[in-house]
């Protein structure tokens, strides 16, 4: 039987005050990341807190887990959150204990995941994140709000994202996606930078696939100032493609520590854009359950180009796909069936 | 939404810790609203691949009010055309070091960027000062900078300020939001005065259980987080610089506010240093120092111990 140590720290918010205060708060949603004492989360966390995740009439109470030996350390990011006097924090759970990290929870980031060690084989790692996400899955399932909005950002996200999913019975399976939104901005800025133009002038530009080198930046359709904007083919498969599938790594070299802030900014515009909805004529990547659009198989965990709207994705059908993205998908496709095919014994 | 103004904000220390997680706050519009922010990052020559990483996020966070970014590590370059500098980077205290070694050599720093300031700083360029030795370093840049207006240059006492409002929230069992005037005066460090004689919860004054506590919490908290965290308070206080700079710029009608200023003598402390004050904020960085508040013979006291601490500071760091 596993100690456990939590901390609960509320602050109460009453009528009267919400008065004072000058704006209609809404009532307060609970936000659980995983990996809450780890770099990731120490750039997410804050951010989520201040507002920006969700807008500024959006309290919120967090919910902070992360495994037992990093609990002295979650209980520093606590102290740091009260430090910042956030008045849209209503809560702090602080917890190695998924029942009660997830309970009533409406919105996660799963973050944590266990990392790649020195010699790790691929297959190893998938083993170990398959026992951790379906630990998770059954706690979320047990527990959390039958509403709630999962993204999964600790690797492989795609997979651990379907073995999580995998133990969900009682909420919709459409509420459990993975993050490829890193991606989606890092090959934003790439095009931006090669067309000249700011990242936000660039639109209709997607990930297909796995969030992992056989990822697949689609830009068919893509705009630059809403004109239809092209970039050669050499710059694409020999500078593109391989720049934003290597950059994580280029950036390790460059700082010696992983991208943890631009990951966590990924991670919060994910569900932003899941709750507020994608920008009139344009779209956002997901990774989400295939429907078999595109011929991908029914159920992996897939990102495709999705429109949001009233907090539902939709993905966007019927985009050209050229025998080059052809050769790209089945690539992606191959590796995520092959992942399934490695987590097949948890899947049962 | 098409972004018409711009500022153009250098960061200096740019390629460290309080850095990484100021400028997602700074860019997210929480500061200036929709208006572009044009980058400067200023690092020793020892961080440019660091600081190489640290643009590549930046660009990967497709941010939609990012302008243009230079960095470097020559403030004469990086300073140009700035209008406001954050002043993160400073020397670090490494392990046995005297407080004396620790404020002249950051006096150096901050004398030479008081010099680049002075050569091509533009005019009005508003500077806040948050490396510790913070009040001293400020003092010290502004001496170098004597073109520039006095009140542009500010310290942070925000994240104790915040520190404050926090544990006052916790005691009393009420919202942030009904808590207002609880004011941070003096130096940021252990001497700091913070004070809840002028402060209000729901509109009334109120005393603490234990105040004496509640002073030395906030004096300590900082090595509260580092025994806990393993590491000093870098989001909490990259907050509070995104707090500083956006009340400064805004205005804040409701409260009262704490900022290290260059006093001119209020409250009987010697003109020149910088001191946390109360300050209202009225808008387009202006302020004034809300001078004629009574103080109990405690406050006093306090305001002498604190004010005591930096002119000596202020005598070390000048013997350079």
């Amino acid at each position: 039987m596993q100690k456990f140590l939590q901390k609960v720290i509320t602050n109460n918010l009453t009528r009267a005050s919400m008065a004072h205060f000058g704006q209609s708060l809404k009532p307060p949603v609970r936000v659980a990341i995983t990996g809450a004492a780890g770099q990731i989360g120490y750039s997410l966390i804050f951010r989520v807190a201040s507002g920006e995740m969700l807008g500024p009439n959006q309290p919120v109470i967090l919910h902070l887990i992360d495994l037992p030996f990093a609990m002295t350390a979650l209980n520093g990011v606590a102290m740091e959150i009260q430090d910042c006097a956030f008045p849209l924090v209503q809560g702090i759970v602080a917890t190695d204990n998924q029942t009660v990290g997830f309970k009533d929870v409406n919105y996660a980031l799963l973050v944590g995941a266990k990392p790649r060690g020195p010699g790790m084989e691929r297959g190893d790692l998938l083993k170990d994140n398959g026992k951790i996400f379906t630990e998770t899955g059954k706690y979320i399932n047990d527990h959390a709000s039958r509403d709630i909005k999962v993204v999964v950002v600790g690797n492989p996200c795609n997979t651990n994202c379907l073995i999580l999913a995998n133990q969900i019975k009682d909420i919709p399976k459409e509420n459990f996606t993975a993050m490829t939104r890193l991606d989606h901005n890092r090959a934003q800025h790439q095009l931006a930078d090669k067309l000249g133009v700011h990242s936000s002038d660039i639109r209709k530009i997607a990930i297909f696939g796995n969030h992992s080198p056989t990822m697949v930046p689609y830009i068919d359709q893509m705009t630059a100032k809403n004109h239809k904007a092209t970039v050669d083919q050499q710059w694409v498969t020999q500078t593109f493609i391989p720049t934003v599938q290597q950059r994580g790594a280029e950036i390790i070299k460059a700082r010696k520590l992983s991208s943890a802030a631009s990951a966590g900014n990924a991670a919060m515009n994910h569900i932003t854009t899941w709750v507020n909805g994608t920008p009139e004529g344009d779209y956002t990547s997901m990774a989400i359950p295939s429907d078999g659009s595109y011929g991908v198989p029914k159920g992996l965990i897939f990102s495709f180009p999705v429109t949001v709207k009233n907090g539902k994705y939709s993905i966007v059908q019927g985009l050209p796909i050229s025998p080059f993205y052809q050769g790209l998908l089945d690539k992606t496709i191959k590796e995520l069936v092959d992942e399934r095919n490695a987590v097949d014994h948890l899947l049962k | 939404m098409e972004v018409q103004q711009s500022l153009t904000v250098c960061v200096t220390g740019a390629a460290g810790q309080i850095a990484y997680s100021f400028i997602p706050l700074l860019l997210s519009g929480q500061v200036f609203g929709q208006v572009k922010i044009n980058l400067r990052l200023l690092d020793i020559p020892k961080m440019e691949t660091a600081l190489k990483g640290v643009v590549m996020e930046i660009e990967d966070c497709a941010y939609p009010l990012i302008g243009d970014i230079q960095t470097g590590s020559n403030p004469k370059e990086l300073f140009k055309n700035c209008d406001l500098i954050v002043f993160l980077g400073g020397f670090p205290r490494l392990p046995g070091m005297e407080r004396k070694d620790l404020l002249q050599k950051n006096a150096n720093i901050f004398k030479e960027q008081g010099e680049a300031l002075q050569e091509v700083g533009k005019e009005d360029v508003k500077c806040v000062v948050v490396a510790n030795p913070a009040n001293t370093n400020c003092l010290i840049l502004s001496r170098y900078a004597t073109k520039i207006p006095r009140q542009n240059f500010t310290c942070l006492t925000r994240l104790d300020q915040n520190r404050a409002y926090a544990q006052v929230a916790l005691t009393l069992n009420k919202p942030l939001n009904s808590l207002k005037n609880i004011i941070i005066w003096g130096n940021h460090s252990t001497t700091q005065y913070p004070s809840i004689e002028h402060a209000t919860v729901e509109g009334q004054s109120f005393v603490l259980p234990d105040q004496g506590q509640f002073i030395e919490r906030i004096q300590k908290r900082g090595a509260e987080v580092l025994n806990a965290r393993g590491n000093s308070s870098v989001f909490s206080a990259a907050n509070a610089v995104k707090d500083h700079i956006k009340d400064w710029y805004n205005g804040r009608e409701d409260t009262l506010l704490s900022l290290g200023v260059l006093s001119n003598g209020e409250y009987g402390v010697q003109s020149g240093l910088c001191f946390s004050y109360p300050i209202r904020c009225l808008g387009a960085f202006k302020y004034e120092i809300v001078g004629n508040l009574q103080l109990s013979d405690f406050s006093k006291q306090k305001l002498k111990v604190t004010e005591e601490e930096l002119i000596q500071e202020q005598g070390l760091a000048e013997s350079i």
